[in-house]
């Protein structure tokens, strides 16, 4: 899903007359956190059915993998859209955090993606999700929006993550488009000044 | 569509300035706001407690409240334009209408409660107290619209075609409500409402309203039939509309800026200053707000011309243009470019002090300021010369502002230019021959009584007579003497025009009769009006027959509100009137003449000056008598 939203926000920022090299001016504070987070994530994926030590931490470890990218995106507020993506990951932060580390999803919308995923998301062993049953806290804040035809892809997503592309949405449009005007704009003052 | 909605709601509300008016005297106070707005909130925030309940809704109801919210949040951000002003106005009360009708009052207050709360955090300009109105007021209203829906016997869920009153009852009652709210809203908060009511714009909002209407229960078919895909179309068509719409708003605008415009300085053109200056001036006089008016002219800008070449010319007017503007930013000031080098600027809430010394720093500044070819002229420096109007109760209209701030104008030009002079009566008056020339001229006029009525000729003659000795005994300025002398030589010029048979009939005038007798004031204003020297003696002509206690005619006016020198002129004009003999009345002598004006005292003649001509009166003409007696 977050691909997707990224994929749609170049191409509409395209539609609109944007150009790419505003992300090459894209100045992010403490930008190396990010693949770093990434790759221990892909890690836990990897290995917590293998190593029961990972297994047994990784809810904990997903948490403080939240903490420090809602950390990042905090320090980054300045931009455009990153206090959206900090409110998106936030939701999902918070309904994770209640319900001991993992994400919510709804049986019912997610009946679509086919029944090994049922089975595993039942048995409590897919990546960092697990089923609504009566005892979760905040289930409408959980993975309960099915997405099917029209849409290309099926999926189960959460409010938090389409508000997390709404926000990744408003800041790929902003570089896009007023990016370069940006440097422009300090050079020619600069000149000016002389 | 709440602040969509309060700005046409405004617009509307900007036109009942009457009927604002008279509430304004009574709650124009803080507090009364406060309470309302607190009321308000407390009683839609405990509606809102009673029916929420966020543990009924099924999680496919959640993933219906969040497309319901997202839709309205973006109906939001594109509004519909109206082009003729900027009216805009959103969607939102479609999809809430629909909501209702479809899955009833829980799920749509939670549908309110998430877009309000992101409509809170994303739109933080707006003061939080108008989120929470707005909340409240939505929450009133839907509560509302949903109860007068069950009343009439609608059903949750199905669209019912058959029995269609429930809807429109729950329709009307969700807009009634609104339209109360913001009413009560706008009559406590004491906001201006500029021009008159105007059904034009009624019937405008009135439409706004029926699409709204009509597309709610488009949308409830469209949900029912097709849940999520309804929904999308639905919405893709508003924010299509409103694109299209907003393209037409920028070209009205711009066509519209054009027509106001001065093509040269970028300045406001006459046309428009004219037209703001007249509805400013009612404002401030509704209002009691002081209110100025300042007129520029560039010093020796001819000779600037013949120097520099007409394009240099129009190049210094557009620099002094550019000046102005940037001296006037962040003020609530017009600008206008009145004439060719003439400028003019509109101060509301102003002063003539504050005027001043805006004005004499604004006239530093443009000395200070080199532009090129101004050596040429004999300053050696840019300059203007300015003069100055402040609004008075007695002004009675715009343009009588704009004469005087001329006068002013003309007197600062006379002392040498480069200087601001405010508008002082001490200042203008004429020399003695051109005094004597203007008697003589209005004594040619008032000649041809002489053989259409004679009657009137004499009055004329002696009202003139009595106004040159009472102005000796009041403290006026020489300027005010000489206007009130010629005034009451001219004052019954209009009755030129009323027929002779109704001058003289001796019965009672029939209505229509006095109807006509009423208009010579008007009459001699226009009369009067051709020549620009006689400006100064308009009031005089046409408010002498207004009464202190607002009975007279033609405007109504009353006490302070008629200038001074009209209500003067009143209690000399009845005195002769009544101690004249007519063919329809008995004469009175003069102290039952002088008896009467006691009677009607603060009726029809100010206390003060009544009195004053009585002393007179005596001083002058009873002494004598009695000395001719003895």
């Amino acid at each position: 899903m977050v691909y997707d939203g990224i994929l749609l926000s170049l191409l509409i920022g395209f539609f609109r007359g944007g150009s790419l090299k505003g992300l090459a001016y894209m100045k992010l504070r403490g930008g190396w956190l990010f693949p770093i987070l990434l790759g221990i994530e892909v890690c836990i994926f990897l290995l917590q059915n293998k190593v029961s030590m990972i297994g047994e931490l990784s809810n904990a470890l997903f948490i403080i993998i939240y903490v420090i990218g809602l950390v990042f995106l905090w320090m980054n507020r300045h931009h455009p859209g990153f206090i959206v993506i900090f409110a998106g990951v936030l939701l999902n932060f918070f309904v994770m955090a209640v319900n001991g580390g993992r994400m919510p999803v709804s049986i019912e919308a997610a009946q679509f993606l086919g029944r090994e995923y049922i089975e595993a998301l039942k048995a409590g062993v897919y990546g960092k999700h697990e089923a609504i049953t009566g005892a979760t806290w905040l289930p409408f804040l959980g993975d309960i929006i099915p997405l099917s035809p029209p849409y290309p892809r099926r999926q189960v997503i959460s409010i938090g993550d389409v508000v997390m592309n709404v926000g990744a949405f408003i800041f790929i449009q902003h570089l896009m488009l007023h990016g370069t005007n940006k440097e422009a704009t300090s050079v020619q003052t600069l000149h000016e000044g002389r | 569509m709440g602040k969509s909605f309060l700005v046409l709601l405004l617009k509307i509300f900007y036109k009942m300035r009457v009927v604002y008016m008279f509430f304004l005297t009574y709650l124009r106070s803080k507090n009364y706001v406060k309470a309302y707005l607190v009321m308000i909130c407390l009683l839609g925030i405990v509606t809102f407690i009673w029916k929420v309940n966020f543990r009924a809704q099924s999680l496919e109801d959640w993933v219906l409240i969040y497309v319901l919210s997202g839709s309205i949040l973006l109906l939001n951000n594109f509004l519909i334009h109206l082009p003729p002003k900027d009216n805009s106005f959103s969607m939102d009360s479609a999809i809430y209408l629909a909501s209702m009708f479809l899955y009833g009052i829980d799920l749509t207050i939670n549908v309110l409660l998430i877009s309000s709360v992101i409509e809170l955090m994303y739109k933080r300009k707006m003061a939080w107290w108008k989120h929470v109105f707005n909340f409240s007021m939505y929450c009133l209203m839907l509560v509302g619209a949903y109860y007068s829906f069950i009343l009439f016997g609608g059903t949750i869920g199905k669209v019912n075609t058959y029995n269609l009153l429930p809807y429109m009852i729950s329709l009307v009652v969700y807009f009634s409500l609104n339209i109360a709210f913001m009413l009560i809203f706008f009559f406590i908060s004491g906001q201006i409402f500029k021009g008159t009511f105007d059904m034009g714009v009624l019937f405008e909002s009135v439409v706004s309203y029926f699409v709204t209407l009509l597309l709610s229960l488009v949308l409830t078919i469209l949900l029912k039939e097709q849940r999520y895909f309804g929904l999308f179309l639905f919405t893709v068509l508003v924010v299509l509309l409103s694109f299209a719409f907003r393209k037409f708003l920028y070209l009205y605008q711009d066509i519209s800026e054009r027509a106001n415009k001065d093509h040269l300085t970028g300045l406001y053109n006459h046309g428009f200053f004219k037209e703001t200056l007249s509805e400013q001036f009612t404002d401030a006089k509704k209002l009691k707000q002081p209110f100025c008016l300042a007129l520029l002219d560039l010093d020796d800008f001819k000779k600037y011309n013949d120097r520099n070449g007409h394009l240099q010319g129009d190049r210094l007017l557009q620099f002094f243009g550019d000046l102005l503007k940037l001296e006037t930013k962040g003020t609530n000031y017009v600008v206008a470019r009145y004439g060719g080098e003439e400028f003019a600027i509109l101060m509301p809430n102003t002063t003539k002090k504050e005027a001043f010394s805006f004005l004499d720093r604004l006239r530093k500044k443009v000395n200070d300021t080199y532009f090129a070819g101004v050596e040429h002229v004999p300053y050696r420096c840019l300059s203007f010369s300015c003069g100055i109007a402040e609004y008075e109760k007695e002004t009675y209209d715009s343009g009588e502002l704009i004469h005087k701030a001329d006068q002013a104008l003309y007197y600062a030009k006379a002392q040498g230019k480069n200087n601001v002079q405010v508008y002082d009566d001490k200042n203008i008056s004429l020399d003695a021959i051109t005094f004597k020339e203007d008697l003589d001229t209005l004594e040619q006029q008032l000649k041809i009584f002489l053989s259409k009525d004679v009657y009137t000729y004499r009055h004329s003659k002696r009202v003139f007579k009595y106004a040159l000795e009472f102005s000796e005994k009041l403290n006026l300025a020489d300027h005010e003497k000489q206007t009130l002398i010629l005034g009451a030589l001219i004052h019954d010029i209009g009755k030129i025009e009323v027929p002779r048979d109704i001058l003289n009939k001796e019965e009672k005038l029939a209505p229509h009769e006095w109807e006509i007798v009423k208009k010579h004031v008007t009459w001699g204003k226009e009369i009067l009006a051709v020549e620009k020297r006689f400006d100064d003696l308009i009031p005089l002509v046409e408010l002498h027959h207004e009464r202190y206690d607002g009975k007279g005619y033609p405007h109504g006016l009353k006490e302070e509100e008629i200038p001074k020198l009209a209500r003067i002129l009143c209690i000399i004009d009845s005195f002769d009137a009544m101690t004249t003999e007519r063919p329809y009345q008995p004469t009175k002598t003069f102290e039952e003449a002088i008896e009467e004006i006691r009677c009607c005292e603060g009726k029809q003649f100010d206390p003060i000056y009544a009195e004053m001509f009585i002393e007179m009166i005596e001083e002058n003409y009873l002494k004598k008598h009695r000395f001719a007696a003895t």
